[in-house]
């Protein structure tokens, strides 16, 4: 099987401060790969370059074929496959719910309102949001604007889904709801990168761990052998402050 | 009484001069807004494009831009009249005051509106355009779609305050002959010589039209929920 990513030599540093030192990764369809570490580790930095909301410096990074580095692709084409939700949300704050889901299906990838609000609809009763389609944003709280969001990145129907932190911004009471969302996502087989915090619900979704330390991938495996046999000491450190 | 006279004799060229008023400051701001757009949009952007020429016009662009406000905004807008009126009649452009009032309003209020919208878009949060861009929208799509109307919305108060500021300064327009409000006070006062008595009739009306604005303006924020804004995106 081929990867849907491919990352090869990816070098990304802000100013003299080095993030990520040579990355060599392959993401496959249909895994879901839960990225933990300390923060400042580039956990963020790396996932935000697949989509490239950051340029990067050196090497490659291949999207189902299409080098995005490149300045012959066409990044934005790329974007409307790769889904990203993000640790604040992000939602158009002068938009209600339903059409934050639908104006990048009808802008961008140029559905008819009809359909657009049909798929919008669909995926917002999916996230559990079905009575909400015409609430006004900001009288949200904060798990179901998370929730929003997944919806509307859903309903580009994107082969890959971003996940930054997506609940380090919320209260605790609101976690549960948007990490049962994203487990039914998984459930579905969508295929998804996730940066967490969450370590227990890392080992519950992902089929793939990366530990990420100081700019580069410590770690890569299954969960199991992650979380109980790392290699490496500073991951057992790691660890050790979430048992 | 002198009032009632000036009333009587005046009143359908006050409600005129009254017309030209609120069409002056109302096409002007209007106008003004649309020049802003454009002009803030360009004066906001800070990425460094690819190309050498690209580059070299954004820059270039941004320096006219920035001249532009700030010749507009370091002259005042009755010498600009002045200017504009009799510059472009040199060289063969006959308009007439009321359109050489109408070019002047829209420029002047574009330069204030200019630096008013960028600081719109610089108040939107970051992740507006990243949002935008991760949903493969590009740059228009994102500013016109997702940042200008969030930036406008911040910035209606101002908006709506340079509205109210125009109503007032078109009364310098009377240089060019424009029969707006305050060359219709004029004119009467000169008919009666009675400058106190024309110049406190004009203040009425004039109080008269920012006051109600001012109302209508608030009623329509409030509309907008522009306060709900400021609600920023976290629980």
């Amino acid at each position: 099987m081929n990867p849907i990513i491919t990352i090869r030599n990816l070098k990304k540093s802000f100013g003299d401060h080095i993030i990520l030192k040579d990355i060599n990764l392959d993401f496959y369809e249909g895994e879901v790969v839960c990225i933990i570490g300390s923060s400042g580790t580039g956990k963020s930095t790396l996932l935000r370059c697949l989509n490239g909301l950051e340029a990067i410096d050196e090497g490659e990074i291949v999207f189902d074929g299409s080098d995005i580095t490149s300045h012959k692709t066409d990044l934005n084409l790329v974007r409307t496959k790769i889904g990203m939700v993000f640790q604040e949300f992000n939602l158009f704050y002068n938009m209600n719910v339903v059409k934050n889901c639908t104006i990048g299906q009808t802008k961008v990838l140029h559905r008819s309102p009809e359909e657009a609000s049909k798929i919008a609809i669909q995926n917002l009763e999916e996230v559990g949001l079905r009575n909400f389609i015409h609430a006004d944003v900001n009288k949200l709280s904060g798990g179901q604007k998370q929730r929003v969001a997944i919806a509307r990145s859903l309903s580009m129907n994107p082969k890959v889904m971003l996940f930054d932190e997506p609940t380090s911004a919320l209260d605790p009471e609101m976690v549960g709801e948007v990490l049962e969302t994203m487990k039914l996502l998984a459930k579905k087989g969508m295929t998804m990168i996730i940066v967490t915090h969450e370590m227990s619900f890392a080992r519950e979704i992902a089929n793939r761990i990366l530990f990420m330390d100081n700019g580069i991938i410590l770690e890569d495996g299954s969960p199991e052998q992650i979380f109980e046999n790392p290699i490496h000491e500073r991951t057992r450190e790691f660890l050790k402050r979430f048992r | 009484m002198v009032y009632i006279r000036i009333l009587e004799n005046f009143w359908e060229a006050f409600l005129l001069g009254i017309g030209y008023t609120l069409l002056l400051s109302l096409v002007g701001t209007v106008v003004g807004l649309v020049i802003a757009l454009v002009l803030g949009v360009v004066r906001s952007i800070k990425t460094t494009p690819q190309t050498k020429l690209s580059r070299f016009l954004l820059k270039g662009g941004q320096a006219l831009i920035q001249l532009y406000v700030t010749v507009i905004r370091g002259t005042p807008m009755m010498v600009q009249a002045m200017i504009f009126y009799y510059v472009f009649r040199r060289i063969g452009l006959l308009w007439t005051p009321l359109e050489a009032g109408l070019f002047t309003v829209s420029v002047n209020t574009g330069a204030y509106l200019t630096e008013v919208v960028k600081n719109g878009i610089e108040s939107v949060p970051k992740g507006q355009e990243e949002a935008a861009k991760s949903l493969g929208m590009n740059r228009f799509k994102a500013m016109s779609l997702v940042i200008l109307p969030q930036a406008i919305k911040t910035q209606m108060a101002s908006i709506g305050n340079e509205f109210i500021i125009n109503i007032k300064d078109t009364s310098v327009l009377n240089v060019i002959m424009i029969s707006e409000l305050y060359y219709v006070a004029e004119d009467a006062a000169m008919r009666y010589s009675s400058f106190l008595e024309a110049m406190l009739i004009a203040a009425v009306i004039y109080l008269f039209l920012t006051y109600t604005t001012s109302k209508v303006l608030k009623i329509f924020e409030n509309k907008l929920g522009v306060k709900a804004l400021e609600i920023v995106s976290s629980n």
